[in-house]
């Protein structure tokens, strides 16, 4: 028992503490006593490379600031999200869209975007409301979108069908040219993709008066809404018009715009946000266009609504707040911004940057832009976002949906199934 | 041995260096409880690490098991509504059935493969490293997130086996989206996973003595005999422990069916393995302290048949006399 063991147990010691505190590094501020913001956000490739060049501007134009960039694809997303968020490391700017804001803000994890300093007084009120809730703005709208029909025009040709006519096509008409496609398309190219998403219901039971919930939290799509839907829906898949079953499910698993039917040359039609239309013309390699859903005419109101695509909101435990609403501040009322990001996150709500990048639109996104212009007018009032557990509810069609398809249930007892688990969902 | 006498057979050359080298030994390394602390000094990361990673997360779960945490508020106690609320959800116990199907072909098919290709591998085939990697490979691989999404790409509408299909002239579905052939892919995989097992089963067979065949041999008694009779039987401990693990490792299966079925455990909840729906419950509705009553449902399930186990154990594993 002499000195060695000692100076041993020392050095032990030494190491310990040593990854101890290499632990526990402070991840906020680096060397040069620079602010690092974390922005986190969905998508694929091509944004992330705009992403990027929009990041890489506001560093040049804000030198104590640096942000790094995190993404992936939107399903993993939000599972990501919330081990972040539930492990104190959610980034600093946070990408949110559909009932998420509301989700994330009446679980209080979004920062009052009135305790910063941000302007809002050029974007739209429309989608400025989607990031409002109980009174208090937790995001800022990217850009304003919808729910619309992506039409491949040379798929039509092919099968020598007339493209329908978006202001006055009806669900019928709608049912008459997918058979009439599924008849004349080959083998493996289809009509569309299965049309079952929840925001396609919203927009079908809106049209008829309802919607997937009511101002108060509930469950407002009746039973024999979903029964005429999935009634439509199966006739579509007998006669060839929508893909199999299995296949269907297959696709769902996959829901990056290339992997999709209409992003692989093999849909003449896709339900799907106008935003979407870049991306899934590049996948496609063909001019494709925007109409707007069916039975929009002939609706007891009409069911398409204009949407922040998506929001950005601050953490609310970020340890620098006012940086990450600067940042916020650039990406959706900076004209430089807007000329990187152009459309890709919706037509931007912003007024003044929307003009500002009226010259550099592609053919696409000036297609989107005409097609939310010529929307406004004729959109139906504004969407009732769901509630705190309503973000189950696409995973809840996946399932009930599935059921259907498969032959397990009827569309009656799937429609009480859905409306039941729905309900579940948001009460707790 | 160390103090006595020099023996008187040992060769008075080697003996002084021996003895030399013991004293050096002695008196450079601590003795008692001395050494002993050293010891546990070398072992403290690994303790530390243990109690605040696995035992420290391990409690909290199980006082998150009892309360409502939906991650962003602090929990609120609940006291048994967790476990109550697990009897009445259906889903819960439709993974729970999926989840038994599944270890209970998987872990089978895959020991009788992997004994299979061990019994093989030990009649002394040319190569037999060369062969023991590359049947092994896949049980390092399989866990991973790439593997899965080729199996995906193999099983899907438009994947290898429906194009061999199609050369048949037979249009396959989309496997690994049916729901009556999803769970099949995920235990095709599993099985495939038969090295680590198969593995461990050479090492068993190489240790059963030569001499007991060559008796039996002797005696007349012919291979399918030889096999029931020797190789079997002495074998029960090491398909035991294979057992034991495997079943262990199976109850616990997650990345394959996350992967497959792109999180959702679909379609129609037909791979949604018990680990998954704890997972969507968990991060996926924000339901921590469901998830965490349900981790400790899955531990109490494993330990009650890891417990049967070794209860049953008792009437066919030979340990010899």
């Amino acid at each position: 028992m002499s000195r060695r063991p000692r100076r041993l147990a020392a050095l032990c010691l030494a190491g310990v503490m040593l990854a101890v505190s290499a632990c526990g590094g402070g991840p906020s501020e680096s060397e040069d006593g620079a602010v690092e913001l974390r922005f986190g956000w969905w998508g694929n490739n091509d944004r992330a490379d705009a992403t990027q060049k929009v990041i890489d501007a506001f560093q040049a134009k804000n030198p104590g600031i640096t942000v790094k960039g995190s993404y992936t694809d939107f399903n993993s997303y939000f599972d990501r999200l919330a081990t972040e968020v539930a492990a104190g490391r959610a980034p600093d700017v946070i990408t949110l869209g559909g009932a998420y804001p509301r989700e994330y803000g009446d679980r209080g994890a979004l920062l009052d975007l009135s305790k910063v300093s941000l302007k809002t007084d050029k974007i739209g009120t429309a989608a400025l409301d989607n990031g409002k809730f109980g009174g208090v703005q937790y995001g800022v709208p990217s850009g304003v979108n919808a729910i619309a029909t992506v039409i491949n025009p040379a798929v039509f040709d092919k099968a020598g069908v007339e493209v329908p006519d978006g202001d006055t096509w009806t669900w019928d008409d709608f049912k008459r040219v997918s058979t009439e496609l599924s008849g004349k398309l080959p083998k493996g190219t289809f009509a569309l993709a299965d049309p079952t998403r929840s925001d396609m219901l919203d927009a079908y039971s809106r049209q008829r008066g309802e919607a997937l919930y009511t101002a108060d939290g509930k469950v407002a799509i009746s039973a024999k809404t979903l029964v005429d839907w999935w009634t439509m829906t199966l006739e579509l898949r007998d006669a060839g018009a929508s893909p199999p079953a299995s296949q269907t499910a297959e696709l769902i698993t996959q829901p990056a715009p290339e992997q999709t039917l209409m992003g692989r040359g093999l849909a003449a039609m896709q339900f799907d946000w106008s935003n979407q239309l870049t991306a899934l013309t590049k996948a496609a390699g063909t001019p494709l266009k925007l109409i707007r859903v069916p039975g929009e005419s002939d609706a007891t109101q009409p069911g398409m609504w204009l949407q922040a695509s998506q929001i950005y909101s601050i953490n609310a435990r970020s340890e620098h707040p006012e940086e990450a609403a600067k940042f916020v501040d650039f990406l959706v009322n900076s004209a430089d911004a807007g000329k990187i990001i152009l459309a890709d996150r919706g037509i931007p709500a912003n007024s003044d940057v929307r003009e500002g990048i009226a010259s550099v639109l592609g053919e696409e996104e000036k297609a989107q832009a005409e097609f939310i212009d010529d929307l406004t007018p004729k959109a139906g009032p504004p969407l009732v976002i769901g509630p705190a557990g309503s973000t189950d509810t696409p995973k809840i069609l996946d399932r009930v949906n599935a059921e259907v398809l498969f032959g397990r249930q009827k569309p009656a007892e799937a429609a009480a199934d859905f409306i039941q688990q729905v309900g579940t969902a948001i009460q707790q | 041995m160390s103090n006595r006498p020099t023996p008187a057979i040992a060769s008075p050359e080697r003996e002084p260096p021996l003895a030399r080298g013991r004293r050096r030994r002695r008196r450079s390394s601590p003795s008692g409880p001395a050494r002993d602390r050293i010891g546990y000094l070398f072992l403290a990361p690994w303790f530390a690490g243990m109690a605040l990673f696995t035992v420290g997360p391990i409690l909290a779960s199980l006082y998150l098991s009892f309360t409502e945490y939906t991650l962003l508020k602090p929990p609120e106690w609940l006291g048994l509504d967790n476990y109550r609320q697990m009897l009445a959800d259906p889903r819960l116990h439709k993974s729970l059935g999926v989840t038994f199907v599944y270890v209970s072909v998987s872990v089978p098919v895959q020991l009788v493969l992997a004994l299979a290709l061990a019994l093989l591998l030990n009649r002394g085939v040319r190569g037999l490293s060369f062969y023991r990697s590359v049947y092994y490979l896949p049980s390092l691989l399989a866990g991973s997130v790439s593997v899965a999404i080729l199996w995906r790409q193999i099983f899907g509408k438009d994947g290898l086996v429906n194009q061999l299909l199609a050369m048949a002239g037979i249009e396959g579905v989309s496997w690994v989206a049916h729901p009556d052939f999803a769970l099949g892919t995920l235990i095709v995989l599993n099985a495939w996973t038969f090295g680590a097992p198969m593995v461990i089963f050479l090492a068993g067979l190489r240790q059963i003595p030569h001499s007991y065949y060559e008796a039996a041999e002797v005696d007349g008694a012919g291979p399918v005999s030889r096999f029931f009779r020797i190789t079997l039987p002495l074998l029960t401990p090491i398909i035991f422990f294979n057992l034991v693990l495997q079943l262990i490792g199976a109850f616990q299966s997650f990345t394959q069916a996350f992967v497959i079925s792109g999180g959702r455990g679909g379609p129609s909840d037909a791979t949604l393995l018990y680990t998954l729906y704890l997972y969507e419950r968990g991060f996926g509705s924000f339901d921590m302290g469901y998830a965490s009553a349900m981790a400790w449902v899955l531990l109490a399930v494993i330990a009650v048949l890891t417990g049967l186990n070794f209860l049953f154990a008792k009437r066919w594993v030979f340990y010899g006399n």
